[in-house]
């Protein structure tokens, strides 16, 4: 292999990382604040799909506008299903039987809802800016690739600054840390759950869109993304912003370059093998460094 | 042995034997194909729901998984027997495998708190199924085929289930009175306070996985002698594991007879649904499920005892308010 084909993959890898953080945060903060995990993440980011998709056959929306109209939607959408379903549950520090077989329970309902919608079959997103590549002399580029990750890294960034910056983020932090103590000096939990989930329901919602740009989607679109976004939070410790995104960069990472590696001139991995990749990431890390990549970083850092 | 006090414990006692004294007999009084086949996956499924139980509902873990047993069950069973084994063998060694394959979800993720372990059995299953799919020695996703000599045995099939389930059924029921029972109890409630007690919570966990790991592989076995054919997008499937958690909860978490009654509900209901209205019934149990949690987290075994207590308590009971006023109940409730 050449190194511009090298070059092209790393870069590959790296847009593809961008939106696997966007996917993975909604289910981190979520995770962080209420202890749940929340499995129908892989409905909502479905349902974002969905959305762009209604959005541009119906009224020509450019997807990449309707990603962004997702947000807003999706934000109200899941303060409704905490509202209505999520903020019944038991209070825990670790994820109830509970809280895990009702998000299940969700889920199961949003996509065969979906189903029944939309039917079986793959739908794709086309647009004429789908099969144009950016070339910068040997590096080519797929332009909705770029452009989702740019998307995805300008959300980031602004939830990062939300996070740190705003009276909510700082009530976000205070829970993730110690929920007692949070509200002891007067944060408001329940408000705080809800926006919470309305927020990481929004990202899902948003995430989804962008992936729908990419790939095709049907009603079971989410499930293989639910589980990258798993091993994605896992890696990065479960609850912190910035541990997701080295996640998804190692995970990216991962994906694009396993396939290639070769022995004696012969690929190890055939291609097929590439969705199982996650799960043995997923194995390997809780093996070696249960606590994440984030956690085995920030050590080092205090040591020296 | 102690003798049951009142007419109610009595019942308890004498039902289950009865229940299987019938169906044992059943055949003999002319049993259509059709309800034979419908009794014979109903076992199936009740056995596999049973042995969540074990895990899921008595030691609190839920595993999404289970599909990775019943999926190794049926292909050591389908393997092993087109190598010329007997296939009662044939299914003991498919439950040891899946027990065996039990330990490679438990050993990484059981010693930690949080959500690993569901996280990890969800991607087992993804992963199980990939391999599977592009493995020689299962025909890849093409599929299984069990070629037996001689006729098609109906009988045989239905009496082997049975025993299966009914075996499945006396593990769960001395287990919930045993010494192990209470550990499982103990370390779904508090594992710190277990762990003080002399429980180890990482050893009891891995037994009671690889136990209902054995029972599922049995019962995919089993299953995969009768249809003679599967293949990993049947047995391997994720909706396969969704279906062996979704028994034990709707019927009622925890209770070996909730696991049953679930089991026997889903294998019938099934059965009638899955030709008719594929998507249809997924949502019925999405919903199902949402419901339970919400309003009645011990499935239908709770929703049955606060009738009968209902009715001998009479009507105004603070029972009945919590029927009609289900939320609020809830909150601070640990499931």
């Amino acid at each position: 292999m050449t190194f511009s084909q090298d070059l092209n993959l790393l870069i590959a890898a790296l847009l593809l990382a961008g939106i696997y953080a966007v996917m993975a945060v909604g289910m981190t903060v979520i995770y962080g604040v209420m202890k749940i995990v929340n499995l129908a993440h892989a409905g909502f980011l479905m349902l974002g799909a969905y959305f762009a998709y209604e959005l541009f056959e119906r009224f020509h929306i450019d997807p990449l506008l309707g990603a962004v109209l997702a947000m807003p939607v999706f934000f109200v959408f899941g303060m409704g299903v905490h509202w209505l379903l999520v903020r019944w549950l038991p209070k825990s520090d670790t994820p109830t039987l509970a809280s895990l077989l009702l998000m299940f329970g969700f889920w199961l309902v949003l996509q065969n809802i979906a189903y029944i919608v939309w039917g079986n079959e793959d739908r794709s997103i086309t647009t004429p800016r789908t099969l144009s590549a950016v070339t910068v002399g040997p590096i080519s580029v797929p332009e909705v690739n770029l452009i989702v990750f740019a998307a995805a890294a300008v959300c980031l960034v602004v939830l990062q600054v939300v996070f740190n910056r705003s009276w909510f983020g700082r009530s976000m932090r205070a829970l993730i840390q110690n929920p007692y103590a949070a509200q002891i000096v007067g944060v408001d939990d329940e408000r705080t759950s809800r926006l919470t989930f309305g927020l990481g329901t929004a990202f899902a919602g948003f995430a989804g869109a962008l992936l729908g740009m990419i790939y095709s989607f049907s009603p079971d679109f989410g499930r293989p993304f639910l589980l990258r976004s798993f091993v994605i939070i896992v890696l990065g410790g479960l609850d912190s912003v910035s541990g997701v995104a080295l996640g998804a960069v190692v995970l990216a990472l991962l994906e694009t370059f396993g396939p290639q590696i070769r022995f004696h001139d012969k690929y190890i991995m055939p291609d097929s093998l590439q969705p199982a990749l996650s799960f043995a990431l997923l194995v390997v890390v809780l093996v070696i460094m249960p606590k994440g990549l984030a956690s085995v970083l920030s050590r080092k850092r205090r040591l020296t | 042995m102690k003798l049951p006090s009142s007419p109610g414990a009595w019942l308890k006692v004498v039902l289950p034997w009865l229940l299987l004294a019938v169906l044992l007999l059943l055949p003999a009084s002319g049993l259509s194909a059709n309800l034979m086949k419908l009794v014979f996956i109903t076992a199936v499924w009740t056995t596999a729901s049973v042995a969540w139980n074990l895990l899921g509902g008595m030691a609190g873990q839920v595993s999404f998984g289970f599909a990775v047993f019943y999926g190794i069950g049926a292909y050591t069973t389908g393997i092993l027997m087109h190598a010329g084994w007997n296939p009662y063998l044939a299914f003991l060694v498919g439950g040891v495998l899946a027990a065996a394959a039990s330990f490679l979800i438990g050993l990484p993720t059981f010693r930690l708190r949080g959500p690993y372990f569901v996280i990890a059995t969800i991607g087992v299953t993804e992963a199980v199924r990939v391999v599977m799919n592009n493995l020689d020695i299962t025909g890849g996703s093409g599929g299984y085929r069990i070629v037996e000599d001689g006729p098609f045995r109906p009988l045989e099939h239905y009496y082997t289930a049975l025993v299966v389930v009914a075996m499945a059924v006396a593990i769960s029921a001395i287990i919930a009175g045993s010494r192990f029972g209470l550990a499982l109890r103990a370390i779904k409630q508090d594992e710190d306070a277990a762990a003080d007690l002399g429980v180890n919570p990482y050893y009891t966990k891995l037994k009671v996985h690889a136990l209902a790991a054995a029972l599922v592989g049995i019962a995919g076995g089993v299953y995969a002698r009768r249809a003679a054919f599967f293949y990993p997008g049947d047995v391997f499937a994720f909706q396969t594991g969704i279906s062996i958690l979704l028994m034990p909860v709707i019927g009622g978490i925890g209770t070996v007879w909730g696991a049953v009654l679930g089991g026997v509900i889903f294998g019938t209901v099934e059965e009638e649904l899955v030709a008719n209205f594929p998507n249809i019934h997924l949502l019925l149990y999405g919903s199902l499920l949402i419901l339970i949690i919400l309003f009645e987290p011990d499935g239908l075994m709770g929703l049955l005892r606060r009738l009968f207590r209902r009715r001998r308590e009479g009507p105004g009971s603070p029972d009945t308010d919590k029927v009609l006023w289900g939320s609020g109940r809830v909150e601070g409730r640990e499931l």
